[in-house]
């Protein structure tokens, strides 16, 4: 009930915001802008109260409101609880128009000091009352008799929610949402500039204050993006950290199109030019934000990717179309209108100079930007034109990338070179040589590895020349004045990267293998063997796998539980983390041992089975709360499953099948009946949302039997394994750009700040 | 005209072909059985998991083996490279990408997407459940 008035006062309080900064900015008063701000004010404190009651909703489990039903429970652990604030599209919504709230904190207070006030303001405002809008139609705030009007009595308090995705269930869901929306939030601010600039027909100094928060959204916003990768590769065993999936790319694009931007604002503070280009660039930095959003929230991908969107209704369907919609022809109304009153300096450089390569630097980023969009957007594109949906593979991904790859390297290399090197030819020459040179011989010794793909050579080529020229230029800038070395660093960490991006990609190996339990075989060159499993936070298992290696020996302890809220087997890979490579164990599945002549039999709870001359029922698991902390103090563990046997005559005996966990070895310890069987549990998953659901595997075997003879079992693991060298390259090539960005942000606030006293 | 603006323009033509002949080459149609049997080439085929026939994950050959229906009735068996995906029980519906194995007799997919249920979200029924 608060929550929903607050939404409504911020949303009224940013609308009211808007025009008064409007009115300022058409009569250039103190005193409207004033009042603006005030409301501005209350706007951004309505949102934060709202957050704040959104998070006491789920804190204090209060079940009545449809979102806190349906992303939490009480199991889950006060870290996760928070995070459920924007486990849901309300509520990464709110999340987002918070941010957006707090980084108008800062916004008002530095556009005040660099006189751009109430046309930013203005601006920005704008997008935070679309937000808000946004807010009101998919409310965090709704009670579940209001989502399910007739079906649900009013007043109804649930005792649980629904729970929280397993897949969200890790500390990358509690971290890696917050640093995308800020990247997001970022975005906003050269939007905002653009349009600031174009109100105010200043189409020049603009890029000073505006500079710091684009270096700073484009930092973010990579972060954001290679920590998805990460969760991806580290926990949602994907297998690799990027695979081109719509999410993905919806939040690269408007990353390259914000780097693509700050390389064309460089050229502009030089030679004055690229105005329009500039403007463009900025406005759609925030735009493809936009579309990402209409992308992965209206459903309209459908079935073509991994992710399941969830339909968010027709009402919020049209409203994203509208926002989107609405801020492009806004801001390219804008920009056209203007145009023809801009003073036109005509882009003039030598071919070969520093401006030439930014331009092409810039124009290679964009085009990438722009086939992945096309890519991206194939369902829609070809629903249009020819009325079937269909989507483009992987392929045409790194197809279309692999050559503007290519030429960002040899560019982000000669253009660092020319820029801060004379350009006269023969000292540009002499400079471009050493790191020719360095990476020819570079790329030769791949050469000898292997390589398939001369595309691959040439772009091996184009890293390693870009590594080695801007370590040359960061060297020489060094020396000089170090608040400069952002360019290079950046290229450097760029550079790094995309070397780990071929090793771990093109020079990856992959095998899928059965692992009987207890015997090694030869995978990739590294000797596995499937040692057991044991049971971690109750119901999920962890898989033993030894790796042994040149004497060296290792355990990867890959783990998959049954979950009832998917209804599907959870998976998450381990890694062994070598200096030079990662190996990559991936589980797919455990298949019971086939060495017993008799079949193996499945029972949930409380399902009975009739074989000769008796039937059995499961009755439940025996799992004593000592037991559970013993297995939390990683003791021996021993569950249960207790059987009830029935004979012909209807007399009922119970008794108890075990399975010992002792440190990663699995010991059965079978239940007897009579002289005539033995029960032995070969499988089991127990559920812990749902006990109905638990299940075990048995084995029932006729006492004095050849099979009872035999050894017990061996269970086999399905993993698929890889070898990935130096993907270390990649994380660290994002260290050092991240390093890079920071620079450059010094720099460029400090430059912003000057250019006002 | 000068030099740039020829060589610009000449640029631009040749990412536009290069664009759009890479979009329209890896284009993968949606298809039903009839269709992935009819084109043989790879396509994406869209059905629903048949529970009433067996599906089986084989560990020798480390391939998962499914029965699919699409929306016309028309049934294939589908071996996928791998495991079942992880929503595999729970998905409304799947989609295969791959080919159709002619003299074999069945589809051979790469990688198998599934789309959850839309009230995967929730129900009220649900909501009236957990009182």
């Amino acid at each position: 009930m608060i929550g929903s008035l607050l939404i409504k006062l911020s949303f009224l309080a940013c609308v009211a915001a808007v025009y008064y900064y409007y009115r300022a900015h058409r009569s250039g008063e103190v005193r409207v802008a004033g009042t603006g701000r005030i409301l501005y004010h209350i706007s951004i404190v309505a949102v934060m109260l709202a957050s704040a009651v959104h998070l006491t909703n789920i804190l204090t489990h209060d079940f009545r409101y449809s979102y806190v039903w349906s992303y939490s429970s009480v199991e889950l652990p006060t870290s996760l609880l928070i995070s459920t604030f924007y486990a849901g599209q309300e509520g990464s919504f709110l999340l987002w128009t918070l941010f957006t709230a707090l980084t108008a904190v800062f916004l008002i207070r530095y556009t005040r000091k660099m006189n751009y006030e109430p046309e930013v303001m203005f601006a920005f405002g704008l997008i935070q009352s679309s937000l808000l809008l946004m807010m009101l139609v998919k409310s965090p705030f709704a009670f579940i008799w209001e989502s399910w009007p007739g079906e649900v009595n009013p007043g109804t308090l649930p005792g649980n929610g629904r729970g929280l995705n397993p897949l969200l269930q890790n500390y990358w869901m509690v971290i890696h949402p917050q640093v995308l929306f800020s990247g997001f939030t970022a975005m906003a601010v050269p939007y905002a500039f653009a349009v600031a600039a174009l109100m105010k027909r200043d189409y020049t100094n603009w890029i000073r204050p505006a500079t710091p928060w684009l270096v700073y959204g484009a930092m973010v916003l990579g972060v954001g993006i290679m920590m998805g990768g990460f969760w991806a590769y580290e926990t949602l065993g994907w297998g690799g950290y990027w695979g081109w999936d719509p999410v993905e790319n919806s939040s690269l694009v408007p990353w390259l199109f914000s780097v693509a931007a700050i390389h064309t604002m460089l050229s502009q503070r030089k030679s004055g030019a690229y105005l329009k280009t500039n403007l463009a660039l900025s406005m759609l930095c925030f735009i493809f934000v936009l579309y990402s959003t209409f992308l992965t929230r209206s459903g309209v991908l459908g079935e073509t990717s991994v992710h399941s969107f969830v339909d968010p209704g027709m009402w919020a369907y049209w409203l994203l179309i509208g926002i989107l919609t609405a801020f492009t022809a806004f801001g390219f109304g804008l920009l056209i209108a203007r145009m023809k009153e801009m003073p036109a300096r005509a882009v003039r450089h030598e071919v070969v100079s520093r401006e030439f390569a930014l331009f092409l630097g810039s124009a290679a980023l964009a085009s990438a930007a722009i086939f992945i969009t096309v890519g991206t957007s194939s369902p829609i594109i070809t629903g249009i034109l020819q009325g079937k949906i269909t989507a483009v593979d992987i392929s045409y991904y790194s197809t279309t990338t692999l050559p503007l790859g290519i030429a960002i390297g040899l560019l982000s290399g000669i253009g660092q070179l020319l820029w801060w090197t004379r350009s006269e030819k023969g000292e540009v020459l002499k400079a471009i040589l050493i790191p020719a040179a360095l990476a020819l011989v570079g790329t030769l010794s791949v050469l000898f590895i292997g390589l398939e793909d001369i595309q691959v050579g040439l772009f091996i080529f184009g890293a390693l020349f870009s590594l080695f020229a801007n370590l040359e230029v960061g060297r020489r800038i060094v020396k000089g004045n170090p608040k400069y070395a952002g360019g290079a660093i950046t290229h450097v960490g760029l550079a790094v990267m995309f070397i780990g991006f071929v090793t771990s990609s093109v020079y990856d190996d992959k095998e899928t293998v059965s692992l009987h339990r207890g015997q090694s075989i030869d995978v990739l060159g590294y000797q596995l063997t499937y040692t057991g499993f044991s049971p971690i936070e109750g119901d999920k298992f962890a898989f033993h796998v030894q790796v042994q290696k040149d004497g060296h020996t290792g355990v990867v302890s890959p783990i998959m539980y049954r979950s009832s809220f998917t209804q599907g087997l959870m998976r998450n890979p381990d890694i062994m983390n070598l200096v030079t490579k990662d190996f990559y164990v991936a589980p797919l599945s455990l298949e019971p041992g086939a060495k017993s002549s008799e079949e193996p039999f499945r029972l949930a709870k409380g399902e009975s089975k009739i074989l000769e001359g008796v039937g059995v029922r499961f009755v439940d698991f025996e799992f004593p709360d000592m037991e559970k902390a013993a297995m939390l103090e990683g003791r021996e563990v021993r569950i249960g499953a207790i059987l009830e046997i029935t004979d012909d005559s209807g007399a009922s005996e119970r008794v108890v099948s075990s399975r010992i966990f002792r440190g990663g070895e699995v010991v059965e310890e079978p239940a007897t009946y009579g002289n005539r069987y033995a029960f032995r549990m070969v499988g089991m998953s127990p559920d812990r949302e749902d006990a109905r659901r638990s299940t075990v595997d048995l084995v029932a075997e006729p006492i004095g039997s050849d099979a009872q003879a035999a050894s017990p079992s061996e269970d086999i693991l399905v993993v698929e394994a890889s070898v990935k060298p130096y993907i270390n390259l990649v994380w660290n090539g994002v260290i050092i750009m991240i390093v890079g960005f920071l620079v450059t942000i010094v720099r460029r606030s400090g430059e912003a700040k000057l250019k006002n006293i | 005209m000068n030099m740039k603006a020829i060589l610009g323009s000449i640029i631009i033509v040749v990412f536009l072909i290069f664009g759009s002949y890479s979009f329209f080459e890896t284009n993968l149609e949606y298809t039903d059985v009839s269709g992935a049997m009819r084109l043989n080439k790879k396509v994406q085929l869209k059905g629903v998991w048949n529970k009433e026939k067996e599906a089986f994950f084989d560990p020798t050959t480390t391939q998962f083996t499914f029965f699919l229906i699409d929306d016309n009735g028309g049934e294939c068996k589908v071996i996928l490279d791998g495991a079942a995906p992880n929503n595999f029980e729970l998905a409304t519906s799947v989609v295969a990408k791959g080919n159709y194995m002619e003299t074999e007799g069945y589809f051979h997919a790469t990688e198998v997407l599934t789309k959850c249920p839309s009230k995967y979200e929730a129900d009220a029924e649900e909501v009236n459940k957990s009182v």
